[in-house]
């Protein structure tokens, strides 16, 4: 298309001035100050090694993969690392298919660099046959929208994503122990990659109008400006990797001082990148949790008979309801979101979905409840809980409410969920007020199931 | 007759749908599109001046990218691309912007089967989303045969390699009209009895291929309902104060 040059998008001359003088006021477009860094947000996917970074408007999404090799011939016993950056067409009108262009090329090179030389992933744990097998660790990144600055974006994607991937165990077998077995993830754990440190790239752009530095630049100040500099520092302060090539001068006072703000900076986001972790790994590990033969099982199991259920199925059904709303109430801040809901889940899961994954996690076990919801939830009536909610002893008026509120209970002790929306409400002693914005979430909830949004019943004809 | 699915649904159940749109700032029109766990994310640029070489100038042309998770572009993707061209292609008013292109770039979040009707699922969101003139929308549904000869709706990719058989159907959108009735029909059927596109991997018999798309169509008008209603809804407050250049 040889039209591709009228596509180009251009800084007109007079946003290229204002942007250069609110510079000399120490002012930028977006609000910020000089030296301020965008709002960081990690997300995980549903799987390992699947990391969702924003840094304002820019979006990047890093995957990481592992595969068994042979190693090189002068590292027989290390695994090996490659690096893949895609800048999508998605991300800029200006990215083409095809060849990686120069700013592709010099991102991907950052990166590994910044890995792979400071040796922050441990590459001989990687082996598993010395000169024969060992993993090959992949990492994707695809840069999906281009907001300005997405080396370090896209270096938070992959480093997010290596501390998160899990590469299957395998172990030594056969007649001469030459044989590997790789096990599978439900034989055995997965194990996650050694990472010493996190090697935390730091990008600043220097304007050609005295020395005005700014940290983080967004798409149009990078239009605008005459030099770069990416510095990759880690926590501890060592550097791993400057990278600055050509643009503008920069004196030796400068530089000192931009590598001081980078391992200010690399601290901070170091510690966003291992919080966003831990909550992952956290979720992890309760994603995995059995959920049969519990306590809870045998309380749920007693309205179970009352109702005339399977009491496994109906006991994992409401454990991960209750979990579900649970997760709904620390998640929603506002409940006029829920309020909202009209009976169409779509609402709800579009916020969630931009905001948190763990609500995706258990979204689906609501919503896609299997058969044995269909006749029940619409033939239990309220006053049919009470009555044999009342002969179990429970005081509480609400019936419905309070058989939820049981199993919150008992799933909150097995599973030592930390609540800080709403405090942990034992059926006895919970404030009024609380009881009523869960009913009333409750009831919305429920209401959820019984609409056939999303199931679709027997057609009777076929 | 009842086959037990591993995630507890019947074989007529959808897994649940999420949908949202405008999530790309540099992108014309973007929209997100998730059946359980397979994600798909759909960006639109568009119109840019020019056709491609062999395409015909008196027309728009459609430009689809299809970005895997991991690995190389392959034939399997380029298949993947030239029919969801082909479908955009059949639902787009082509002819009101002669010689420019339209380019979809489609990136897999994740696949846990029926990846492609949940990617031209999340295209035709992504086009509302950009504003392209369309005659109609399009839903996209997957059914599998089971080995018995069940026709399982909306499979998981374990679900999908067990099956014997499965079919990516695509079914316009039922449009709400001011129109009567009878205007919408197409000899003697209404518009959303039509089949855009079917894809078929595996064996089936022609009554089960049949009854897949039975099944198939009745639960589009679910799917129909949903997309509609998903795109309706007012954007978010952020989102409009963010939507720069």
């Amino acid at each position: 298309m040889d039209s591709r040059l009228a596509n180009t998008w251009r800084l007109t001359v007079n946003e290229k001035k204002f942007i250069e003088t609110a510079l000399a006021s120490d002012l930028r477009i977006d609000g910020r100050k000089p030296l301020e860094y965008r709002k960081l947000t990690i997300n995980f996917g549903r799987e390992d090694g699947s990391a969702d970074v924003q840094l304002g408007h820019t979006h990047v999404m890093g995957f990481v993969s592992s595969q068994l090799v042979q190693p090189y011939r002068e590292r027989p016993n290390e695994g090996t690392m490659s690096i893949f950056t895609e800048f999508s067409p998605m991300a800029d009108p200006s990215f083409e298919l095809g060849r990686p262009g120069e700013s592709a090329i010099e991102l991907g090179r950052i990166i590994d660099r910044g890995l792979r030389e400071s040796r922050a992933v441990d590459m001989e744990s990687l082996c598993v046959l010395a000169g024969k097998l060992v993993w090959a660790i992949r990492i994707d990144l695809h840069i999906l929208d281009n907001g300005g600055n997405l080396v370090d974006a896209a270096n938070v994607a992959a480093l997010a994503a290596l501390l998160t991937f899990r590469r299957p165990e395998c172990s030594l077998g056969g007649d001469n122990g030459q044989e590997v077995v790789v096990h599978p993830p439900e034989v055995k754990d997965p194990l996650p990659l050694i990472v010493h440190h996190l090697p935390i790239a730091v990008t600043f752009g220097f304007f050609s109008t005295e020395y005005t530095m700014v940290v983080d630049p967004t798409h149009s100040e990078e239009a605008v400006m005459g030099g770069r500099m990416t510095v990759t520092v880690n926590a501890s302060g060592d550097i791993c990797a400057i990278q600055k090539a050509g643009g503008v001068g920069v004196p030796q006072s400068e530089i000192m001082r931009c590598l001081r703000l980078a391992s200010d900076k690399a601290e901070s986001i170091t510690k966003n990148i291992k919080d966003a972790v831990e909550a992952f790994n956290t979720e992890r590990m309760l994603r995995k949790i059995k959920r049969h033969s519990t306590a809870v099982a045998a309380n749920v199991s007693i309205e179970n008979d009352v109702k005339g259920q399977k009491d496994k199925l109906t006991a994992q059904r409401v454990n991960e309801l209750s979990m579900s709303q649970m997760e709904r109430l620390k998640l929603k801040p506002d409940e006029s979101s829920i309020s909202q809901n009209d009976g169409l889940g779509s609402e709800i899961r579009s916020s969630d979905q931009i905001s948190n994954q763990r609500a995706e996690g258990n979204a689906p076990l609501f919503l896609g409840g299997p058969s044995s919801w269909d006749p029940h939830t619409q033939g239990v009536d309220p006053d049919f809980l009470k009555a044999s909610l009342a002969a179990q002893g429970k005081s509480n008026p609400k019936a419905e409410q309070s058989s939820e509120d049981s199993d919150d209970d008992v799933a909150m002790q097995e599973k030592e969920v930390s609540e800080d929306v709403k405090p942990p409400s034992l059926a006895t002693d919970s404030s009024e007020t609380v009881e009523e914005q869960k009913t009333s979430i409750v009831k919305k909830t429920l209401k959820d199931a019984v609409k056939p949004k999303n199931r679709r019943r027997k057609k009777t004809r076929s | 007759m009842e086959t037990d699915r591993k995630d507890g649904r019947t074989p007529n159940q959808l897994r649940p749908l999420k949908c949202s749109r405008n999530i790309l700032h540099r992108a014309h029109g973007s929209a997100s599109w998730s059946q359980g766990e397979t994600k798909v994310l759909a960006a639109v640029y568009g119109p840019k001046a020019g056709t491609k070489k062999n395409e015909d100038p008196e027309k728009a042309c459609i430009e689809v990218i299809w970005k895997p998770k991991t690995g190389q572009i392959g034939k399997a993707e380029k298949e993947c691309e030239m029919i969801m061209k082909k479908t955009i292609q059949s639902i787009c008013l082509l002819t009101i912007n002669p010689n420019t292109t339209t380019s979809v770039i489609v990136q897999v979040v994740n696949d846990d089967g029926a990846l492609l009707p949940c990617a031209i699922n999340a295209a035709c969101a992504a086009l509302v989303d950009a504003g392209i003139p369309l005659k109609h929308l399009a839903v996209a549904i997957c059914c599998c045969v089971a080995e018995d000869g069940s026709v399982v709706l909306d499979p998981t990719k374990l679900e999908e390699q067990q099956m014997r058989g499965f079919a990516y159907l695509v079914f316009p959108n039922s449009a709400l009209s001011a129109l009567p009735e009878g205007s919408s029909l197409v000899n003697g059927e209404p518009l959303e009895h039509g089949i855009i596109t079917s894809v078929t991997h595996g064996v089936m018999s022609v009554d089960e291929y049949l009854k897949c798309v039975d099944r198939g169509r009745a639960a589009c008008a679910k799917l129909s309902s949903f997309l509609r209603n998903s795109l309706q809804k007012s954007q978010f407050p952020s989102d409009m104060s963010s939507k720069a250049a």
